[in-house]
């Protein structure tokens, strides 16, 4: 019982020669801890406590008809993202910062609504990005999240068909 | 194989040790390089890559011509950069006669992140949509940070917010305020471009915008929707351009600090404002336009704050704009307008949505109220004696005050009130208002002087805390600037100790705390009236004495003719008093199916009134969801103020969130995701705004 407290003192008590004469143990140690400090510094910088941030751009393919208008929702299924901004798109009709549900967004679900008074030659048909979505996100989750059009509408206020896409974009 | 072995330790911990010190170096090369401009030594000259370089009138510098220096103020470095050609800041640029050409000539010119503020205005009735762009740039050599202290209304329904980066407009999100500063520092940490804004005071916010490169600009947007006041037969819109130096009693540290310019954090106060010396001119300038639609025709307009161009589409439209040579932002902007007299009568807005109907109700008092005499006053002048009102707005409250006192009748009684650090006063009691009472009390009311502390609260308990006349109706009248960091306390002990009182607060000065007077006036169950450095402070308290000349209707109770109206606010209707309409906003279901009926007493004796509603002609107006949700969020707040309850800011947090509003617990955040800029984040700028116009700085800003 007294031996490793013994050793034990001569621990605290020790002087450098001591630490060479205890290298092999003291050096194993040694090195564990520092791989403890590098295993922490690695884990600090893991995914999974970081918290980046991205954006996902939100497409609208209205085919050969102009497209006016639009309400669509996106929804953060997976991964925890939270939305910190609403961009307008690339068409100039659409360049706009578009509206969202103050209280939709509360739960990571955004209601993007978007229209436009300008004439059909001046609208986009096609593929066109008509938003995107900021996102912080925290954790390795992977990020997952769903679209879907509300309505979408013409020049002259008919009620047309569009495809709504989204992709993940990193930041530059 | 002992030897072998010691040998591979060796090795492995050279290679560890190397492989720390490394990381540590590599860490401290990451931290040095996020602060930007503080790891550049004094006296660095930077010279960036395709910049054009430009040679700055000696004139204007007093120095050498070629080199600007231009100090980082947080940390009290000087950095010495290249002025470049697409941002010149030359006297060309400054306003002839304006004070800004001398202090060019000084080379006093202050390079600041916040270039210029546009605010566009629309009114419809007697409510304001108003659009205000902050546009920031960086003109350092190195990324910052720049924060914006600035006031907006008090009762401002802020619901939008967008950061403009090029063409790019990123829409920021509402959230809870914890979050959106997290969001925000995570963001600046990272390198994004982001920007922030939160609520200090109902009005007073903070800009904070994070990651400016060199060189580069970001628009800020703040759309808000507030109801004008109407004051005597005039609408008044006003837009307030800053923040006056605030003072703070000792031991608060959640105040509103006024420091000088380069010495961040001297106030020890949560939210400081920075404040340029009377020499220094910082090139903010500001652009305003309002265009104002009343339904009705405009009579006549006003606007004693500021040099004007107007024009007039119609006879029931007019569109006003500042004058290019007017663009100080250093004191409110008033416009006042007056509508046909015959057209004026309460007047019900109404509006649906999928969330149910919303109403703004503006009860105009009844006509008949002029014909009625009053009770004796009592009348308690309490007059601010502090620095900040030293010069010019001294003057005009004595000069109102002294117009008050000529203007009082036999019957009445007088008390004269003057606080700083401490309060004193004329007489142990109120003076009956004789001819000899009254030289007395203007002899005292010229001898003081303003110097000091504001130490409000010393005034309110010796303006309320003595005994009342019966036989006499009390009016306190407070002549202030309310430039004190200390509202909640101030409004809680006016709650606490106004018994019978009615309180009437005078706003004194160019750029005045109208949240503080407009809820002291609330909480006293009196109005409010302000006397502007333009102003004539005799005309203001004339004009006060005519309304209360005649009785005001109390104990108002209103039949709301068959519609089921809720949440209405606020939840006690104030008196109504000759020449001051209250406007009462709720929510509604159902149609009216009787004229609303408003009761009261005026002098004691029973009326009422009747106001017809056709629902045809409420014209729907859509901010009125905006404006019924920011009178409740004031409501839960003053509720907080005088009974407070821990359930209270989940519930103001909640109302806020739900209808997209700032508050003192909702934040707007906007980042910009797609780009990260290089380092990590830039040194920290606060923008230093000059002291509103007739402020005198010596007086009110602490020298560190």
């Amino acid at each position: 019982m007294s031996a490793p407290i013994q050793r034990s003192a001569e621990h605290r008590l020790g002087s450098f020669p001591n630490l060479l004469n205890n290298w092999p143990r003291r050096s194993s140690a040694l090195l564990l801890a520092l791989l403890l400090v590098f295993c922490g510094q690695l884990f600090a910088q893991s995914p999974t406590n970081t918290i980046r941030f991205q954006s996902v751009e939100i497409f609208a393919d209205s085919q050969a008809t102009a497209l006016a208008a639009y309400q669509l929702e996106v929804t953060i299924t997976s991964g925890n993202a939270k939305i910190v901004g609403v961009e307008g798109g690339a068409h100039p009709a659409f360049a706009e910062a578009p509206f969202y549900d103050p209280k939709a967004i509360q739960h990571e679900r955004v209601i993007l609504a978007a229209f436009s008074t300008q004439p059909a030659d001046k609208l986009p048909t096609g593929k066109t990005r008509v938003a995107t979505i900021h996102l912080q996100i925290s954790g390795t989750d992977e990020l997952k999240f769903e679209t879907k059009l509300t309505t979408a509408a013409s020049s002259d206020g008919k009620k047309i068909a569009v495809e709504i896409s989204a992709t993940e974009q990193r930041a530059k | 194989m002992k030897s072998n072995s010691r040998t591979k330790n060796l090795i492995i911990y050279a290679i560890s040790v190397t492989a720390v010190l490394a990381t540590a170096w590599l860490g401290t090369g990451c931290r040095k390089h996020a602060v930007g401009v503080t790891s550049l030594s004094s006296r660095e000259t930077v010279i960036r890559s395709g910049e054009m370089l430009s040679f700055i009138p000696s004139a204007m510098t007093g120095t050498t011509p070629a080199v600007k220096s231009i100090s980082a103020p947080r940390n009290a470095e000087e950095l010495l950069i290249i002025a470049r050609k697409s941002n010149p800041t030359t006297p060309q640029d400054e306003t002839p006669g304006s004070g800004a050409l001398m202090t060019e000539v000084e080379g006093q010119q202050v390079p600041m992140p916040l270039k210029h503020t546009d605010v566009r205005a629309s009114v419809a009735g007697y409510i304001g949509s108003v659009e205000v762009v902050q546009q920031f740039h960086n003109p350092y050599s190195s990324k910052i940070e720049a924060i914006y202290v600035f006031p907006l209304p008090h009762n401002a329904a802020v619901n939008e917010f967008i950061m403009t980066i090029g063409e790019r407009r990123i829409r920021g999100i509402i959230r809870e305020r914890k979050e959106a500063e997290e969001i925000y520092q995570a963001a600046k940490s990272q390198g994004y471009v982001a920007s922030l804004l939160t609520e200090e005071r109902p009005n007073i916010f903070t800009q904070s915008v994070a990651n400016i490169e060199p060189g580069k600009e970001i628009d800020v947007t703040i759309k808000y929707f507030h109801t004008l006041d109407y004051v005597d037969g005039w609408y008044e819109f006003v837009f307030p351009m800053v923040v006056g130096p605030r003072f703070n009693p000792p031991g608060t540290t959640n105040g509103i600090g006024a420091a000088a310019r380069g010495s961040p954090g001297s106030t020890g106060q949560k939210t400081e404002v920075q404040y340029l010396k009377p020499n220094e001119r910082s090139g903010h300038d500001i652009a305003l336009k309002v265009e104002v639609d009343a339904g009705v025709p405009i009579e006549e307009f006003t606007c004693r704050t500021h040099n004007i161009s107007h024009s007039s589409p119609s006879s029931h439209q007019l569109t006003v704009a500042l004058k290019p040579h007017d663009n100080i932002p250093n004191r409110d902007f008033v416009l006042r307008y007056r509508v046909a007299g015959d057209k004026i009568k309460t007047d019900l807005l109404t509006h649906r949505d999928e969330r149910g109907g919303y109403f703004t109700l503006m009860l105009y008092p009844p006509a008949e109220l002029k014909n009625l005499t009053r009770q004796p006053l009592e009348l308690v002048f309490v007059l601010d004696c502090s620095g900040s009102m030293n010069g010019l707005p001294l003057q005009q409250a004595k000069a109102a005050i002294e117009r008050a006192l000529h203007l009082m009748r036999p019957g009445d009684s007088f008390q004269l009130i003057n606080f700083s650090l401490s309060a004193s006063q004329l007489g142990h009691k109120p003076l009956e208002a004789t001819p000899e009472n009254i030289q007395r009390g203007l002899q005292y009311l010229r001898s003081l002087i303003a110097e000091g502390g504001t130490m409000m609260i010393e005034g309110i308990k010796a303006a309320l805390d003595f005994p009342h006349d019966p036989e006499r109706l009390r009016f306190v009248c407070f002549l202030t600037d309310g430039y004190i960091g200390n509202e909640t306390e101030i409004l809680g002990e006016v709650h606490k100790r106004l018994g019978a009182s009615r309180i009437f607060s005078f706003g004194v000065g160019s750029s005045v705390n109208r949240y503080l007077l407009d809820h002291m006036a609330k909480a006293g169950r009196g109005t409010v009236a302000y006397l502007g450095s333009r102003d004539d402070g005799a005309k203001v308290m004339s004009a006060f004495f005519e309304r209360i000349s005649h009785p005001g209707m109390t104990d108002i109770a209103i039949d709301w003719g068959g519609l089921q109206v809720s949440e209405v606010f606020p939840r006690l209707t104030p008196d109504l008093f000759v020449g001051r309409p209250v406007i009462l906003t709720g929510r509604f279901q159902g149609e009216a199916t009787a004229p609303i009926r408003v009761t009261g007493k005026v002098a004691r004796e029973r009326f009422d009134f009747s106001v017809p509603v056709d629902q045809e002609t409420t014209a729907a107006h859509k901010a009125l969801p905006s404006v019924w949700a920011r009178m409740k969020i004031t409501d839960l707040s003053d509720e907080s103020t005088y009974a407070p309850d821990p359930e209270l800011p989940d519930q103001i947090k909640q109302v806020a969130l739900d209808y997209g509003l700032m508050s003192a617990f909702t934040a707007f955040v906007a980042v910009d995701s797609s780009q990260q800029t290089d380092g990590t984040e830039g040194t920290t700028v606060p923008v230093a705004v000059p002291v509103p116009e007739g402020v005198k700085y010596s007086t009110t800003v602490p020298e560190k």
